[in-house]
């Protein structure tokens, strides 16, 4: 007895607030699929390394020359 | 094109673990990882031998076939190298790479993976050269600085040896005449015939 009361009530103020309780989910996924859209348009962005990230860093210095000649010992 | 490699020479490695400490220090690798492991085989038995591991940066990379966002990328100096920000942590790449390479940091409970951590050859990642941001996401770039893999130069017994391939191949062929004898490595003649010497 108690309990229907409480959920009537419940009910109501949900109804007030302007949402009803069973169709929140059907107004959350419609706001969503606006919102989404224009995100899914936009193009993939695979991995496309340009010339400077795949540039040659490696250079025979006198450093590298130096760590080439002691392990010939 | 100079192409960078790792050999490392069975017969020098001592199991030191230097090469280990050096990568972790150098690139600030988080706990959890290594991007660097000293394997033994037969450990205290005659005949033990110690082979420093890490990404050999194949030039047909298993890592970079099996990814679902195609995070890999190979550069001029056929260094393997992937991208933080694509990466999805799906553990792919650990599968296929046969030397166990890719690393992942824990990042919580729950099994749940961090982005993929790997040796980069210690030349950074996509990011610009020698950047806060490269070395915070993928360590030193010693490349772009005109030096080679901290834990080849910090070993001690120079048996782990990096840079050009052809270079590093000629040394190890002039240690191997010096001593009279090959790498013994394991499987040779089953790959190799047995009429090979090791």
């Amino acid at each position: 007895m108690m309990s229907g009361t409480e959920e009537t009530t419940m009910s109501q103020k949900s109804k007030d607030a302007g949402l009803d309780r069973r169709n929140f989910f059907k107004a959350l996924g419609a706001g969503a699929t606006v919102a989404v859209a224009p995100v899914a348009i936009s193009p993939a962005a695979a991995v496309d390394p340009g010339k400077e990230e795949t540039k040659a860093r490696y250079r025979e210095s006198e450093h590298v020359k130096d760590f080439y000649r002691v392990n010939r010992y | 094109m100079a192409r960078m490699k790792f050999l490392c020479d069975a017969d020098r490695c001592i199991e030191c673990n230097a090469c280990v400490t050096a990568c972790k220090n150098e690139n600030d690798v988080p706990w959890g990882i290594n991007r660097r492991r000293v394997v033994t085989i037969n450990d205290g038995k005659p005949g033990e031998r110690s082979v420093s591991m890490a990404c050999m940066h194949c030039t047909d990379a298993p890592c970079a076939a099996v990814c679902p966002v195609d995070c890999f990328y190979t550069t001029a100096d056929a260094v393997v190298l992937h991208s933080k920000d694509l990466c999805i942590g799906c553990g792919y790449c650990f599968y296929a790479c046969p030397f166990g390479a890719p690393q992942y940091p824990k990042v919580s409970n729950f099994g749940s993976r961090g982005k993929m951590d790997k040796c980069t050859y210690c030349s950074g990642g996509p990011e610009v050269d020698l950047s806060p941001a490269e070395y915070q996401k993928y360590g030193s770039n010693r490349l772009a600085e005109g030096k080679l893999p901290l834990c080849a130069e910090m070993c001690s017994t120079k048996s782990l040896l990096a840079g050009d391939g052809e270079v590093i191949a000629q040394i190890y062929k002039e240690r191997v005449v010096k001593r009279g004898y090959g790498s013994g490595a394991w499987g040779w003649q089953t790959a190799y015939r047995e009429t090979i010497t090791i």
